[in-house]
């Protein structure tokens, strides 16, 4: 209970959330909007999961948006060619796991800070997408919406989909070797290293990992709708940074846990619906994600500020 | 660094500098063989609506044999379409064609850039008066929050709960348009009501998703209206999700190319814009007569290329009324 | 950090490979390039643009160079610049103040902004990325609500919008204020025990503290400077725009981090200088200004700017191991 103490007063807090919505707004809590809700976080989620490792092992990848954005068009591009979408599935994680290996690289490699790497990468790529697409959606063939099944089936695939993702990745931090190493170099890369593990590999594999989740979760959003939208993707970082840091993981590196961005994740983007179904007006959201933020911020401060004067 | 060696790096600096300025006192301009050169700025880049807009001024730049400079902001902030224009200020352009996505703030530069004696034309959204010569008006704005609110009411029998999606709280020219749509509900739709206004940041996904709230918190909503242009497919695709086709209509301002799709389904009854392509033909051709003096503050008429005659009504060249695109008549245009 | 007895040409050659003078390299091309494709690039008019559009962003950089020599950061610096330029606005508008009393009590909400920064990341010893992230948020979201996203603030008198859009003794006018702070902040951080401490404080914070440094207070003292200097540079913005917006600002931050990277400072702390920030914005704008003259988008100088900083980083760490292994050798061979 102690361990997870962070975890679980952000689980508090949503529990809070989601029994006001059903005092004030009953309206929330019909199945077909929510699993509509469920779905179209399930991207989030999977990127949420990827940043989580990514600031365990104390880097940060400000880029996925940017690669997102890239990963959707190119699904899409190949999905209009016909391909099947077996192969799209590779190509995206494929094109994924090479932008996040070029991070990965750049920062594991030179021993390049990993915020201004990926903030060129982030602006680089970007750009590039944009001068060549120019805002053009992709419209993609007529099978491929919910991957060719019914829109329910296709649904309850992809949430389930990203929770798989999240229980797996969450067994692994805790039970497999390869993600306790995550953690380890996370809280002391020196120490890592003499304990002979080798902290460059495990940086770029987690900045590869990234990446290619980030491609996964970008065809999961492509096929939910007929239609690819180069600007998707955008403000994802900042959403996926916000969501992994109220759930109790610590930018310092080391601490915290896969579970803790799923409820961080589950608190922020509750916001805005339920700021639509209390009819509040929608100019208090980014205010009130950002009082948020600073909320958990802040807990934590106190409760290390109370453990140093204990 | 030591100082003396600071010192040494600066004088190198700004010799370097004046050596580079001595092209202060260039005030060439067109000489009598010298191509036009005309710029065409988006309201931001990377938007369908402008590059067919794009389109149309490439056709009209190569009949008229003229150099076309297409260039806008790729980010949000502000200020960002005055640095531009002051950019083309310098570099000497014959003529500025803006889409003005801040009127006041817009007007700054585009005054600076009349009193060097480049011609001003505005397209789509104006600026100030006195910031520019002619507004290419594709609709006024009344006339785009009339139709809209209009179609809104034939769609429900003027009477019940809708919805509006917006880009941003903060763009101007969405924020006048719905002036004229409350305008035009409370002169003429009193039993019709707007029970939310959802921002989507000009990303159609999340416009699918204030959409798909705004169904499930709204069970009495009746049409949602969207007046961004990724919003209308992304509310179509919402309303189709939520197996609400046909029960809640949906419209708004979008291109055919990215609604046929659910106007053939019958998501979308209507989607309301205007011939984009010819909206950037006039502007450019508007904004070339200017230059060379074929085009005066007093003409009644225009005429531009093969588009023919366009009618002035005092300092706005109108292109004509919003057009309704619909089931029958989509398929006719490809933008 | 260490300087060992070197000869007089030894002394030259540190400089010759110093990351400011590569930077100064890069920049002189980017001028002599730009001058030969671009013929009204090396005007006087020009040169004004530039450092007229580079102003708020410049002192942004400027104020960012302590922060991150601290080893912290600053991503709310330009929702803070959003929040104090419509914060003026209304202070002006509607509280009737006079223009530079609005002015003067905007660097006070700016600095109670990077109080609130300072004291979260100084009292609660919180990160100060995530902090500011926080903050980031908050602020732009204030911004949106007091105005509702829709009210902008114009209008203003002329004697203020003098301020950031004519001209003195041909330069512009917000140009004496900027060297001034540029000055300012150049002698605060290389001529002052501050600057020492930031430095100190950057490369071992625990060292710096058994050094007898007030560690939060120095720090503190960065964030809170910042927030000054982002109301300072809302106020020029706003005079140079003509309007007050609540998405003023946006995406400064990002420039701001990338031209103090790229001017040689580490993301890290301890090491950086401010001509080196001055010379990382300086290559950036010279390179967006040249683009719009050698007729290329704008797209094109997002992405070269990203290359840039790219290249920069790897050459520099490049650099620094060929440096090192040479004196290995060096050593090696000597005895």
């Amino acid at each position: 209970m102690k361990t997870h103490f962070r975890e679980l007063s952000v689980a508090a807090a949503f529990l809070l959330v989601l029994l006001a919505m059903a005092c004030f707004a009953p309206s929330f809590y019909h199945a077909q909007p929510l699993l509509s809700l469920a779905t179209r976080e399930s991207p989030t989620l999977l990127i949420a999961c990827g940043m989580a490792l990514v600031i365990i092992c104390r880097q940060i990848d400000i880029s996925v948006g940017s690669q997102f954005a890239i990963c959707s068009v190119c699904s899409g591009l190949l999905a209009a060619m016909h391909w099947p979408l077996v192969l799209v599935l590779f190509a995206s994680l494929g094109l994924g796991l090479a932008l996040g290996a070029l991070n990965g690289l750049l920062v594991a490699g030179l021993r390049l800070p990993s915020i201004v790497v990926t903030l060129a990468t982030m602006v680089t790529w970007r750009e590039a997408l944009r001068w060549k697409r120019q805002g053009e959606f992709v419209n993609l063939p007529d099978g491929a919406q919910w991957f060719g099944l019914h829109q329910v089936q296709g649904q309850l695939m992809m949430v389930a989909m990203a929770l798989t993702v999240l229980v797996l990745l969450a067994l692994t931090t805790k039970h497999v070797a390869a993600g306790r190493f995550v953690y380890a170099v996370g809280s002391d890369a020196e120490a890592a290293r003499l304990a002979g593990i080798r902290p460059q590999l495990v940086t770029f594999s987690v900045f590869a990992f990234m990446g290619a989740l980030t491609g996964l979760a970008a065809l999961i959003n492509a096929v939910q709708s007929p239609q690819v939208d180069p600007k998707s993707g955008t403000g994802l970082e900042l959403k996926a940074i916000a969501a992994v840091v109220v759930g109790g993981v610590a930018i310092s590196g080391g601490r915290g846990s896969l579970w803790g961005a799923f409820v961080g994740l589950l608190l922020l983007a509750c916001v805005s619906p339920a700021l639509t179904h209390l009819h509040l007006p929608p100019y208090w959201e980014r205010a009130l994600q950002g009082a948020i933020i600073l909320l958990a911020v802040v807990a934590d401060g106190l409760r290390a500020r109370r453990e140093r004067f204990a | 660094m030591t100082m003396p060696k600071t010192f040494a790096l600066t004088l190198l600096a700004v010799g370097v500098l004046l050596a580079g300025c001595s092209k202060s006192t260039d005030t060439s301009n067109t000489a009598s063989g010298k191509k036009l050169a005309i710029a065409l700025m988006p309201k931001s880049k990377g938007n369908a609506y402008f590059i067919s807009c794009k389109a149309g001024a490439e056709k009209a730049a190569k009949e008229l044999g003229l150099e076309l400079i297409f260039d806008g902001p790729t980010d949000p902030d502000p200020a960002k379409q005055n640095e531009i224009i002051e950019n083309w200020i310098t570099l000497g352009v014959d003529a500025i064609a803006a889409a003005c996505e801040n009127r006041e703030g817009i007007s700054t530069a585009l005054r600076k850039a009349r009193a060097k004696e480049i011609k001003v034309i505005t397209f789509d959204s104006d600026a100030s008066q006195d910031a520019r010569d002619f507004f290419v008006n594709q609709a006024t704005p009344e006339g785009i929050g009339n139709t809209l609110m209009d179609e809104a009411a034939r769609l429900t029998g003027s009477e019940g709960e809708f919805a509006i999606i917006t880009a941003s709280l903060t763009a101007a020219n969405m924020n006048e348009w719905q002036k004229y749509i409350e305008a035009r509900r409370s002169s003429k739709y009193p039993n019709m009501k707007m029970v939310a206004l959802r921002p989507c940041d000009d990303l159609k996904d999340k416009a699918q998703a204030e959409a798909t709230a705004l169904l499930s918190a709204n069970p009495n909503l009746k049409l949602i209206m969207a007046i961004c242009s990724p919003a209308v497919p992304g509310a179509a695709e919402a309303v189709k999700q939520a197996g609400k086709t046909g029960q809640v209509k949906v419209i708004g301002l979008g291109l055919p190319s990215e609604n046929r799709r659910y106007v053939k389904e019958g998501v979308t009854d209507s989607v309301i814009l205007w011939k984009t392509e010819d909206l950037g033909y006039l502007t450019l051709y508007a904004a070339q007569a200017l230059a060379n003096g074929s085009l005066k503050p007093s003409d009644k008429t225009f005429k531009a290329g093969q588009l023919g005659e366009f009618e002035i009504q005092g300092d706005n060249i109108l292109l004509g009324k919003p057009f309704i695109f619909n089931k029958e008549n989509i398929d006719q245009f490809n933008f | 950090m260490n300087a060992p007895k070197t000869s007089k040409s030894g002394a030259w050659k540190s400089i010759w490979l110093r990351h400011e003078t590569v930077l100064f390299a890069i920049l002189i091309l980017e001028w002599l390039y730009f001058n030969s494709v671009g013929p009204r690039f090396g005007s006087l008019d020009n040169s004004c643009d530039i450092l007229r559009h580079s102003v708020e962003i410049g002192l942004l950089a400027l104020v960012m160079t302590p922060i991150i020599l601290t080893g912290g950061i600053d991503l709310s610096v330009g929702a803070m610049l959003g929040l104090c330029a419509i914060l003026f606005g209304k202070l002006w508008r509607d509280a009737h103040v006079s223009v530079w009393i609005a002015g003067l009590a905007t660097l006070g909400i700016g600095g109670f902004c990077g109080a609130l920064n300072a004291s979260l990341i100084t009292l609660l010893r919180l990160p100060p990325l995530i902090v500011t992230l926080g903050t980031f948020s908050l602020f732009r979201g204030l911004a949106e609500a007091t105005t509702q996203g829709v009210d902008t603030f114009t209008g203003f008198p002329n004697f203020f919008l003098a301020l950031g859009q004519s001209e003195l003794v041909g330069l512009p006018a917000q140009a004496p204020l900027f060297v001034a702070v540029a000055v300012g902040i150049w002698l605060l951080v290389h001529r002052t025990t501050f600057g020492r401490s930031w430095r100190a404080i950057g490369f071992a914070p625990e060292g710096a503290r058994y050094a007898g440094i007030s560690v939060e207070r120095r720090v503190g003292m960065t964030y809170v400077l910042a927030g000054i200097i982002a109301g300072l540079a809302a106020v020029i913005y706003t005079a140079r725009l003509g309007q007050a917006k609540a998405d003023a600002g946006t995406g400064y931050e990002l420039f701001a981090i990338t031209a103090v990277v790229l001017g040689g400072t580490s993301i890290f702390g301890g090491v950086g200088s401010v001509h080196g920030t001055l010379l990382g914005v300086a290559a950036i704008a010279v390179l967006s200004n040249g683009l719009v003259h050698a007729r290329q988008p704008r797209e094109v100088a997002g992405m070269l700017i990203g290359a840039l900083l790219l290249a920069a980083l790897t050459v520099s760490v490049l650099a620094k191991q060929f440096a090192a292994r040479s004196k290995i050798g060096h050593a090696r061979h000597s005895t």
